[in-house]
């Protein structure tokens, strides 16, 4: 058998798509634990603002304790396979915290119905940024969530609460769900 | 190496084998319903080169029930990672050559 230089070449290319899509799957497939835990997470906390805002309105940072319990022990979890601590993505994450409560808490002027808004946009935008790099569902699951959460601030008036449940909540679920199948 | 694999050039054969050399050789291996949507193969025709490959000692297939459904998981052999390397050696020299 003998093969050509531009069949060779385009052999080596099928592989790299091959390759690619692999690799592509395998990251869908580790983030989409995350992405459905803070669905999760997301539902609880919004659920429970909504029944009980009285008790519940000024602790709802107790939930996304919770949230960053379970990720860092998938995190960790996952570092005990790969033999590393994913130190940038934990990174990434406390520098979109910091950016968020600075503008939140010191410098912007936020109300509850605000900083319900202005929380989850930060992170999907944070989604659509990581889908430039590795994969359009980020960017899809960032733009279409963050659409839906502006939206439901400008137009769902005393709903916005059960909107946000609906929208971050089951729409990770969903999400992830999808991305865990890839 | 001055030869191709043929059991590797295939088309569909050597998108399996780039499919599971793209994993490390400590995971767990692709399932058949996702190496047939990457190779765009029936699932007849993934079956015969999945056994093709097995006969050459390249991948490892294992049958279990989970959930109580059949799952058929497929790996690379270490026997199967160094062909794979060989006959992309090959090919990357057969481009430098020419």
């Amino acid at each position: 058998m003998t093969i050509r230089s531009d069949e060779a070449a385009a052999t080596l290319a099928d592989i790299e798509n091959v390759v690619a899509k692999v690799k592509q799957s395998r990251l869908y497939r580790k983030a989409a634990l995350v992405i459905i835990l803070w669905g999760f997470v997301d539902l609880a906390r919004d659920l429970m603002i909504g029944l009980e805002p009285e008790w519940f309105g000024p602790r709802w940072f107790l939930v996304d304790l919770v949230g960053v319990a379970g990720t860092l022990a998938l995190l960790c979890y996952r570092a005990t396979l790969a033999g590393r601590f994913p130190l940038r993505i934990l990174a990434a994450f406390a520098l979109f915290y910091a950016f968020g409560w600075i503008w939140s808490h010191l410098i912007g002027r936020f109300g509850p119905r605000e900083e319900m808004a202005f929380w989850p946009t930060l992170f999907l935008f944070g989604y659509s940024l990581a889908g430039l790099w590795f994969g359009a569902a980020f960017a899809a699951i960032g733009l279409g969530l963050a659409a839906l959460v502006v939206a439901g601030y400008l137009w769902t008036g005393e709903a916005f609460i059960l909107w946000q449940a609906a929208v971050t909540g089951f729409g990770f679920i969903a999400c992830g769900l999808w991305m865990r199948r890839g | 190496m001055d030869a191709p694999d043929d059991v590797i050039h295939q088309p569909i054969r050597l998108r399996v084998m780039a499919a599971l050399t793209a994993l490390g050789p400590d995971e767990e291996g692709l399932d058949f319903s996702r190496l047939k949507s990457l190779t765009g193969a029936t699932d007849g025709n993934l079956g015969a080169h999945l056994d093709h490959l097995a006969r050459a000692g390249y991948v490892e297939v294992t049958k279990a029930f989970v959930a109580r459904r059949p799952r058929t998981t497929v790996k690379a052999s270490p026997a199967g990672r160094a062909a794979f390397a060989r006959h992309v050696a090959f090919l990357k020299a057969i481009i430098a050559g020419a």
